[in-house]
């Protein structure tokens, strides 16, 4: 196990020192971060608060976290499969390969930076939309929401592996990730709350765990819920991850073997 | 001595895949299966410099990829140091293999932060590997570098630290797949020696070395093994494979002049001016044909300035057994 994690945290200190090789696109990258902060914060005040399904909360508060968490979510998406495949076509991936580390662990690994530089970013969102815009947290059920953010983290894990084996196994694009991210951005409330699509779609968003995940968080940072309000939430947000974290591992293993059988493994 | 590696009866075949247009245009036509390796067995036994002799294409490198658990063999099996590559736990801190490829490191980080980061996945011990890093990068010669980004590396440069990293956690068998293809002669030459005398020489280290240069095998490897479209055709010494196909032993006299009655005789295989003199190139059958020979030319008047017998290369040895498909 301690080993292990001295391999997961390798990676991290491996891809930040690679981040903050180039100074200025990081710097670059959070100005974009307010500036975008800022547009939302102005497109949101045209939005009527008492619309359905924001359930009183604020248009912009709301929002805010649905973009921080979409984040998130894409990231776990796109990590894997795209540090696979710039693994490969570095040439790193084989030398990595070829150490007595698993290659299950190597390609989680790769997207440890991700999540984490992702984990940051989500922070920032928050912070500065406290301190530029005077957004406040209810903070007093930080377990729930804490149990929220690693039942988010595990089920987009999942759903990153699964990518991840689709790129190793296939090698041409990504479908799933395209398909992914298409359907959380339409079906997750992250931009609008499910209730303003037409009835027979709406059941749609309940399949997807950042709908799940957004509800836990919203809930407690906004509307300072406890678990009692949000067990049914995060047992669905469990149900989900009990099955897409099992399934990604999975079907990892198998395109892991199948792209040996092959000879593919290293190949892009 | 033991075996560091064996191979047995391995089989490899890739298929290619389709694309999306030959599936919808050419739904029913076969996929077409390339045939890497076709019954592989080797011995390599430890602590030598075995050569995998062959041109592009030969299957030397997926049998360097089998060894190295990179791919699994469809048939066959391959044991190193007795345990099977399937069972890559076992396998992997027994090997470490050295690319051809001088992208396989991360060029916006320095040499020494590289190795930083490949010693944990290769597990060197936290409170040793500083000191393994350091011991290594002096090693090939690159302490002064280790601090500079891997991308303002010359190519030789760059092959030196990917033998450091194959080394990180002390293997005893280091798998090279061509690892002077990129490199210039004084830096080639400067490679093969650090192979030779550290490498081999010092640490003992069992090198299986793939590559299609004559000139490396010869220099370098105590046997070798060349393969040709997925099968080993030859394999043994140095010696034993240049003169595989030859039913004459070939050497060069130096000589006053050269009888015009001999001509008949004797094979010749070039016959030049030298100074005052004759340069010959005979071929003999056998190993009692030379007593006979000289005899005759000094019946003849001849004056024997030199007799040399001229090692047959590999490359006529390559040539052969490429003839001989």
């Amino acid at each position: 196990m301690i080993r292990v994690a001295a391999k997961l945290w390798a990676f991290i200190v491996r891809d930040f020192q690679q981040q903050v090789s180039y100074r200025l696109a990081f710097l670059l990258q959070i100005g974009g971060m307010f500036l975008s902060l800022g547009a939302f914060f102005f497109l949101t005040r045209m939005i009527d608060p008492n619309a359905k399904g924001l359930d009183g909360m604020n248009p912009f508060e709301w929002m805010l976290l649905g973009l921080a968490f979409q984040y998130y979510f894409s990231t776990a998406l796109y990590a894997f499969s795209a540090k696979v495949r710039s693994e490969q076509m570095m040439g790193t991936l084989e030398a990595m390969l070829v150490s007595p580390t698993s290659t299950g662990l190597v390609i989680f690994s790769s997207a440890a930076w991700d999540f984490t530089y992702a984990g940051f970013r989500v922070l920032l969102y928050l912070g500065g939309a406290w301190l530029i815009f005077g957004i406040s947290f209810h903070l007093e059920n930080f377990p729930v929401l804490l149990l929220g953010i690693v039942l988010t983290l595990l089920s987009s894990v999942g759903l990153g592996m699964l990518s991840a084996s689709f790129i190793l196994y296939f090698k041409r694009g990504d479908p799933i990730n395209f398909f992914l991210s298409g359907m959380t951005t339409f079906f997750g409330t992250v931009f609008f709350p499910a209730e303003q699509l037409p009835a027979f779609l709406q059941g749609v968003s309940d399949y997807l765990p950042i709908t799940w995940s957004l509800r836990v968080v919203r809930g407690a940072l906004l509307q300072g819920k406890g678990f009692a309000e949000l067990q049914s939430d995060l047992a669905a947000l469990a149900v989900l991850t009990a099955v897409l974290l099992p399934a990604g591992l999975f079907l990892s293993r198998i395109a892991i073997r199948k792209a040996k059988q092959e000879g593919s493994l290293v190949q892009y | 001595m033991g075996h560091a590696v064996e191979a047995r009866r391995l089989e490899k075949r890739f298929t290619r895949k389709r694309s999306i247009r030959e599936l919808l245009f050419q739904p029913f036509r076969k996929a077409e299966v390339v045939e890497a390796l076709r019954g592989v067995d080797l011995t390599i036994r430890e602590g030598e410099i075995f050569g995998l002799l062959g041109p592009n294409g030969a299957g030397k490198t997926t049998l360097l990829k089998i060894l190295s658990c990179l791919v699994l063999p469809d048939e066959g099996s391959a044991t190193i140091g007795g345990h099977p590559t399937s069972r890559e736990q076992e396998v992997k801190p027994l090997i470490g293999l050295v690319h051809s490829d001088e992208r396989s490191f991360y060029w916006r980080l320095s040499g020494r932060q590289n190795m930083n980061f490949f010693s944990t996945l290769y597990e060197v011990p936290r409170e040793r590997r500083d000191g393994r890093i350091a011991e290594l990068l002096q090693k090939v010669d690159m302490d002064d570098a280790a601090d500079r980004p891997f991308a303002d590396y010359s190519s030789g440069m760059k092959q030196r630290m990917s033998i450091a990293r194959a080394m990180l956690h002390d293997p005893p068998i280091l798998l090279m797949d061509e690892p002077t293809r990129s490199l210039d002669p004084a830096a080639a030459l400067s490679l093969r020696r650090f192979i030779q005398d550290e490498l081999s020489g010092r640490d003992r280290k069992t090198i299986v070395l793939a590559t299609h240069n004559l000139h490396e095998a010869e220099l370098l490897c105590s046997r070798i093994a060349v393969l040709m479209k997925g099968k080993v055709r030859q394999v043994g010494t140095v010696e034993e494979v240049r003169r595989w196909g030859l039913d004459t032993r070939n050497y060069e006299l130096e000589l006053d002049r050269w009888p015009a009655e001999a001509g008949g005789r004797f094979n010749v295989l070039s016959d030049r001016a030298w100074e005052d003199g004759r340069r010959i190139r005979i071929g003999l059958s056998g190993d009692d044909g030379l007593n006979p020979m000289l005899a005759y030319l000094l019946e003849q008047g001849v004056t024997i300035r030199g007799c040399t017998q001229v090692d047959a290369d590999l490359e006529g040895a390559f040539a052969r057994i490429l003839e001989a498909e």
